[in-house]
């Protein structure tokens, strides 16, 4: 497994020119491919960043979605944590098979984001409450 | 219509607030821009501190995966890694003062908004918390604020909320955000076990 998983950061990934060409959307196929792609190889900034944007996402969706059903008490926020965490979790070790011992550890890989995603999930949490519900 | 659509909001303040953090979190980091990122310095800095940290990856999973059992040349490897390490830290070091020197503008912009709406929304709540702070966070989200209800929200809570996921992120969409390698080293490292 070990090996598997360490070949993927020495292969080089395979060229597409007729995908990276395609002129449709901000982000290519390509690109978009490689994030559900377990066989890609990463670089430390480019799964650091996926993983904060991710987070960032999960964040304001279940912000919005908190505040709009309205879900009240602090249960919600602790459920919100371990669904990010767990969600995150699942992504990098599940989806993108990658071997976190080359990224710093699970700890490195969880923290990525993890503060300003509940900045940002308390903030569309509170507003959206606030202003659907009084 | 749409300020009397907000003006019916109890708390449309708190949509004030938020409107103020954004563009505080623009200005600030034009201010930033202008003064840190745009330097020769700073880029010299972090582009030192990525090829270190890359520099001191490569050496410690070639460490990891070396076969030989060779003591002196592990002992000079990890001599080896030690130094790149210290650079690592002192170059992370220098980028924090560097950041700090130019980062005074930057604090007299916030503090003179936090004083603007402190000025305007001082006592008013802003927003309503869908749960009970616990007595820490109480302190700053229930601040300035008459009676016993701990779910009203003051502007100095929403405004910490907005400061930093709107900065956080809007560093991270630029681009800067301060390079990952320098993220264990602070203004003040603390002593190396291995040298003592």
């Amino acid at each position: 497994m070990r090996e598997r998983k360490s070949a993927k950061l020495n292969q080089q990934p395979q060229p597409q020119p007729q995908l990276q060409h395609h002129q449709n959307g901000h982000l290519s196929p390509f690109k978009l491919a490689k994030l559900l792609d377990p066989d890609a190889s990463w670089d430390k900034d480019q799964l650091g960043d996926v993983l904060h944007w991710t987070r960032q996402v999960l964040g304001l969706f279940c912000g919005l979605i908190w505040g709009a059903i309205p879900l009240v008490g602090g249960i919600w926020f602790l459920l919100f944590a371990a669904l990010s965490t767990g969600i995150i979790y699942a992504y990098y070790a599940i989806v993108l098979k990658v071997d976190e011992e080359e990224f710093g550890g699970h700890g490195a890989l969880l923290q990525e984001g993890l503060f300003a995603s509940i900045s940002v999930f308390l903030l569309a949490w509170i507003l959206v409450y606030s202003l659907a519900h009084f | 219509m749409a300020s009397a659509l907000f003006s019916g909001l109890r708390y449309s303040d708190s949509l004030t607030v938020v409107g103020i953090s954004f563009c505080t979190a623009v200005v600030c980091e034009a201010i930033s821009w202008l003064l840190i990122y745009r330097t020769a310095s700073y880029k010299s800095l972090k582009s030192t501190i990525d090829k270190t940290s890359k520099k001191l990856e490569t050496m410690k999973t070639t460490d990891v995966n070396s076969a030989s059992a060779n003591l002196l040349k592990k002992t000079s490897k990890t001599k080896k890694i030690d130094r790149v390490e210290t650079s690592l830290k002192e170059s992370s070091r220098d980028l924090s003062m560097f950041k700090f020197k130019s980062g005074g503008v930057v604090a007299l912009v916030l503090f003179m908004v936090f004083g603007l709406l402190n000025s305007l929304f001082e006592g008013k709540p802003v927003a309503k918390i869908p749960f009970v702070p616990i007595k820490l966070v109480q302190k700053m989200s229930h601040r300035g604020l008459a009676g016993d209800d701990m779910t009203d929200c003051s502007m100095a809570f929403l405004y910490l909320l907005c400061s930093i996921s709107i900065r956080t992120n809007l560093q991270k969409f630029l681009g800067f955000s301060p390079p990952r390698g320098a993220a264990g080293a602070g203004l003040f490292p603390m002593p190396d076990p291995k040298s003592s």
